[in-house]
């Protein structure tokens, strides 16, 4: 970007453009070296097998379901850890993987690369029914419905004749052997670990697959596809006006993990080459999921480290040891064994260790740095961003220009300025929205410009957050139009209303609360919502770049709204005032030209109203258009151009603030007027 | 005809085991998915005072009851009610109650061992005719006893408090508790009621197939999808759910082949919720901003 170069050595913005470039060599260093200690583990944990020395065949078998059960776990992590989406069905993708790459290979007659990705593409086609068939379920109805996918697939492998049933697969009733042959690729075979004095030369494509693997989540996890994903675990509805599909994003994420499920179980007929259908029942869902909670939902290492522990501890003597431990000293019978301690297991990492694994340590060790980095540093930050945020919110348009700010945001010209100056940015016409026999909002119409602050008040129940709603898309109204800079947004999802330039903040602030400050600004650039699947996974070199510049605009953006010195903070740590401030920052990553504020100044002590207000006057003047629902007459009295009053759902007054504030009707509406109770 | 008959009896049996899902869901918003180890619960707990002479055929029910219906109190308690404390989006205890089902089917199964026992308590031998198809009495008890202990919980549901202070903690538990009302105990009781309703059906289930640890797996799939076809908001919805998903997987498999029963059943559980993801009689909650 050459423009960053070009910014005026000024001493206030001279370290600015080094953040950028730094920030590209420490994202590249730090991916760098993941790949490196990734693919090193990966090397240490095949050498045993180096020789084919028959003692190696366990660990190298070992190091197969660890491999596999990562796979799948990766997968599922992804659903459940990002997108909350708790599925039992991953067993039921990793059985079709094993036997339909098996199936396909054998008694279908295809070339063994073809049948696995034959396999992987059934089990993303498998996955994408299920997912447009479940993607308005949620909680305990989404998890029933992937347990019936894994149970199925079960009946069908144990009951099946084309499988074998008891026998395996492949059998010798109908194969006339009991393994798959090894898959042979330019002149290479991949050998299972099973013959002594033969080296498993599969293991290698199995670490290197499971690697890669690995960082294609990381990738995806650290990508704006990633936080849309959180988005939509935090809120749906959120993620939807942060411009996300979240129809669509949800289908692509499950048939994403389907394959991941399909994937590891690809793994397992390579490494085994003989497959039983009683491996692959609901306690194999259930372990796949214990590896994603123990390790640590949500972490980029968390399904590795819980898949290699639970495997461990399935196929270690350690599980066998407390059950003979507990018949010698407690009861010979009233005891438990390998899955009922996996169940206690389970229950004790729900109690003690919610985050998992991972999870936790990351926690601990983000305390320790945080109590290491708090001084000196935190001191010297506070200074520099509170001047910062004082000269911006003074002259917002001016500072916007001169920092960082090469963003199309503020050198688009206010729509007001565009040729047809008669149209203006939004008009309502006629808008009306029923429930059922109640009408909520009856025929209103609203008119607003950029560099234009409308404030909407009215009592309780008068249908002001209901036009905010249909506003932004979250209800279709029944009658009437809404058109933004020309384009028509009836009716039109809250994403394609985020799009097209409409941001809003909500009644009770929605932020992602384990996030830091800066992530939730991050997650408010149309990024989420645009980025395509592949360019997360792949990480192409102008993600490196536009990463960067993200986190200076965040930065800025934070210092506009006075968040500058508490980047790092949680969300969650926040005072309320402050988490609204954050909304309206994370509303503005997505450099809409529209903000609706839906009582932006709520539970707001008085000195944080007053500073609120600045930071709408500093917006306004930047040009864009604000819509803003409020209670609070002080505030709408100092900022509002135009007020629109409502009661029941209908226009009662518009105007300037002191008109509509001095109306009669208007101030009836509020305090009550004693002779006219009984209109309705 | 037959498979049509065979299929509403056996509905009876899944409608029994959903109604205890519908009734932890209307109060907690949870299921337990160890409901099946609750039935092997019931039944054996029933075998071992079996030998008791002195405690009449019906007291040994009571006890299969009891026994599921105390355990289900804690497991409340203890394995649920920590893993919802983190809102509506919290669903850890989903997981908790499958690690559950785990460690009570593996301890059930170290101590009984794997084999099927035989149960005489509570056994009703031989069939009746209905509409011209043998039903074996036993099946159409559970099935009578499904629809009666249906309608019993939908009349104190309507005409009494308790209905009211079910549906209330589950909208919302912080206001009920301000009005003086325990959602915990509430919890409690509503669990102590579903599970002993499991262990109840696994008693009479035990009767006719004989107890084995592994005897509520496929019920509990069964029963959870005939909670989730009628609606896990509604005690109407067992009813209907256990109708449809018995009479449609026994034509099929009477049609074309006992695999084919099961799947019809899951394929209906899965168009249900595409169609209306709130169950045939559930009703729809509002998204609220």
């Amino acid at each position: 970007m050459s423009t960053i170069e070009k910014s005026p050595p000024t001493s206030a913005a001279a370290p600015e453009p080094q953040r950028p470039r730094s920030h590209v060599r420490s994202a590249l260093r730090g991916d760098v070296l993941f790949a490196v200690v990734a693919f090193g583990v990966a090397v240490l944990a095949i050498l045993p097998g180096r020789d084919g020395a028959g003692t190696s065949i366990s660990t190298m078998q070992l190091v197969a379901s660890m491999a596999a059960m990562t796979v799948a776990a990766v997968g599922l992590n992804l659903l459940v850890g990002y997108t909350k989406l708790v599925s039992l069905g991953q067993g039921g993708f990793y059985a079709i993987g094993a036997y339909a790459s098996a199936y396909l290979t054998l008694d279908v007659g295809l070339p063994p690369l073809l049948a696995i990705l034959g396999a992987l593409t059934l089990c993303g086609a498998i996955g994408a029914v299920v997912a447009v068939s479940s993607m308005r379920l949620r909680g305990p109805q989404f998890a029933v419905i992937t347990l019936v996918l894994a149970v199925l697939v079960e009946r069908i492998l144990n009951e099946g004749n084309a499988f074998g049933r008891l026998a395996g697969y492949p059998n010798y009733a109908e194969h006339d052997t009991t393994s798959m042959e090894p898959v042979s690729v330019f002149g290479i075979t991949f050998r299972p670990p099973m013959i002594a004095g033969e080296v498993a030369t599969v293991m290698v494509p199995i670490v290197v697959v499971t690697v890669l693997v690995l960082i294609i989540a990381r990738n995806i996890a650290k990508s704006p596809w990633g936080s849309s994903l959180s988005a939509i675990g935090e809120s749906e509805m959120l993620a939807a006006h942060l411009g996300v599909n979240v129809f669509r994003r949800k289908i692509s994420v499950f048939v994403l993990a389907s394959v991941l499920g399909g994937l590891g179980g690809v793994i397992v007929t390579q490494a085994f080459a003989h497959l039983q259908p009683e491996t692959f029942d609901i306690y194999l869902t259930i372990t796949i999921v214990l590896a994603v909670v123990f390790g640590g939902s949500g972490t980029i290492l968390g399904p590795l480290v819980g898949a290699v522990a639970i495997v461990w501890l399935e196929q270690s003597d350690i599980l066998a040891e407390i059950g003979s431990f507990q018949q010698e000293n407690i009861s010979d019978t009233w005891y438990l064994s390998t899955s009922g301690l996996v169940g206690v297991l389970f229950i004790l990492t729900l109690f003690l260790m919610p985050r998992g694994i991972v999870g936790t340590a990351g926690q601990l060790l983000a305390t320790v740095m945080r109590r290491r980095a708090a001084g000196p540093d935190a001191a010297s930050a506070e200074g520099t961003a509170g001047a910062a945020a004082d000269q911006r919110a003074e002259d917002g348009a001016a500072a916007a220009t001169t920092s960082t700010g090469q963003h199309a945001r503020v050198e688009r010209p206010p729509a007001a300025s565009g040729p047809d100056t008669a149209e203006p940015m939004l008009r309502i016409s006629g808008l009306s929205k029923n429930f059922g026999g109640l009408r909520a909002v009856a025929e209103m119409d609203l008119a607003v410009d950029g560099g234009q602050i409308h404030a909407i008040i009215g009592p309780n129940g008068a249908g002001k957050s209901t036009l905010a709603n249909l506003l932004t898309g979250v209800y279709q109204p029944t009658e009437g139009t809404v058109t933004f800079l020309g384009r028509d947004l009836t009716g039109q999802a809250p994403h394609h209303v985020s799009r097209a330039g409409v941001a809003r903040t909500f009644q009770t602030p929605q932020l992602f609360h384990d996030a830091t400050v800066r992530a939730n600004v991050l997650a408010g650039f149309a990024d989420t919502g645009r980025t395509p699947l592949w360019a997360a996974a792949l990480k192409p070199p102008g993600r490196y770049r536009r990463d960067a510049e993200m986190r200076a605009e965040a930065d800025r953006l934070l210092d506009l709204v006075g968040l500058g010195d508490v980047a790092e903070l949680r969300a969650s740590e926040l005072p309320y005032g402050k988490q609204r401030s954050l909304e309206i920052a994370r509303a503005l990553a997505g450099e809409p030209q529209l903000i609706v504020l839906d009582e932006p100044a709520a539970g707001l002590l008085a000195t944080e109203s007053v500073v609120l207000g600045d930071l709408l006057l500093s917006l306004r003047a930047e040009g864009f258009a604000l819509v803003v629902v409020e209670h609070h007459m002080d505030l709408v009295a100092r900022i509002a151009d135009q007020v629109t009053c409502m009661d029941q759902g209908r226009l009662l007054a518009r105007g300037t603030p002191s008109e509509v504030l001095s109306d009669e009707a208007v101030v009836a509406a509020y305090l009550g007027k004693p002779h006219e109770e009984g209109t309705h | 005809m037959e498979p049509v008959i065979l299929g509403l009896v056996l509905g009876g049996l899944y409608a029994l085991l959903a109604q205890s899902f519908v009734l932890t869901f209307i109060t907690t918003k949870t299921l337990n998915f160890a409901v099946g180890e609750f039935v092997a619960l019931g039944a054996f707990a029933t075998i071992a005072v079996s030998s008791w002479s002195w405690l009449p055929g019906f007291g040994r029910v009571a006890v299969g009851f009891l026994a599921a219906s105390v355990v289900g109190a804690l497991a409340y308690r203890f394995i649920v009610l920590p893993f919802t404390t983190q809102g509506e989006h919290d669903t850890r205890w989903l997981l908790s109650t499958v690690a559950l089902s785990f460690v009570m089917l593996n301890l059930i199964t170290n101590v009984e061992g794997p084999s099927p026992q035989r149960s005489d308590t509570a056994r009703l031998g031989g069939s009746v005719d209905v509409l011209g198809v043998g039903v074996s009495k036993q099946q159409l008890l559970l099935a009578v006893l499904a629809v009666v202990i249906s309608l019993l919980l939908i009349v104190v549901s309507q005409r009494t408090s308790i209905g009211l202070v079910m549906r209330a903690v589950s909208q919302d538990p912080e206001t009920t508790s301000l009005m003086g009302i325990s959602p915990r105990l509430v919890g409690m009781g509503a669990y102590a009621v579903a599970m002993g309703l499991a262990g109840l059906a696994g008693v009479l289930y035990a009767a006719t197939v004989g107890a084995s640890p592994v005897m509520g797996a496929p019920l509990l799939v069964a029963s959870i999808a005939v909670a989730v076809i009628g609606g896990l908001g509604s005690l109407w919805g067992p009813l209907l759910g256990g109708a449809l998903y018995g009479v449609l997987s026994e034509v099929a498999s009477f049609q074309y082949g006992a695999i084919w029963g099961e799947t019809a059943g899951l394929l209906l559980v899965i168009a249900v919720l595409v169609w209306k993801p709130e169950g045939l009689l559930g009703r729809r909650m509002e998204v609220k901003l």
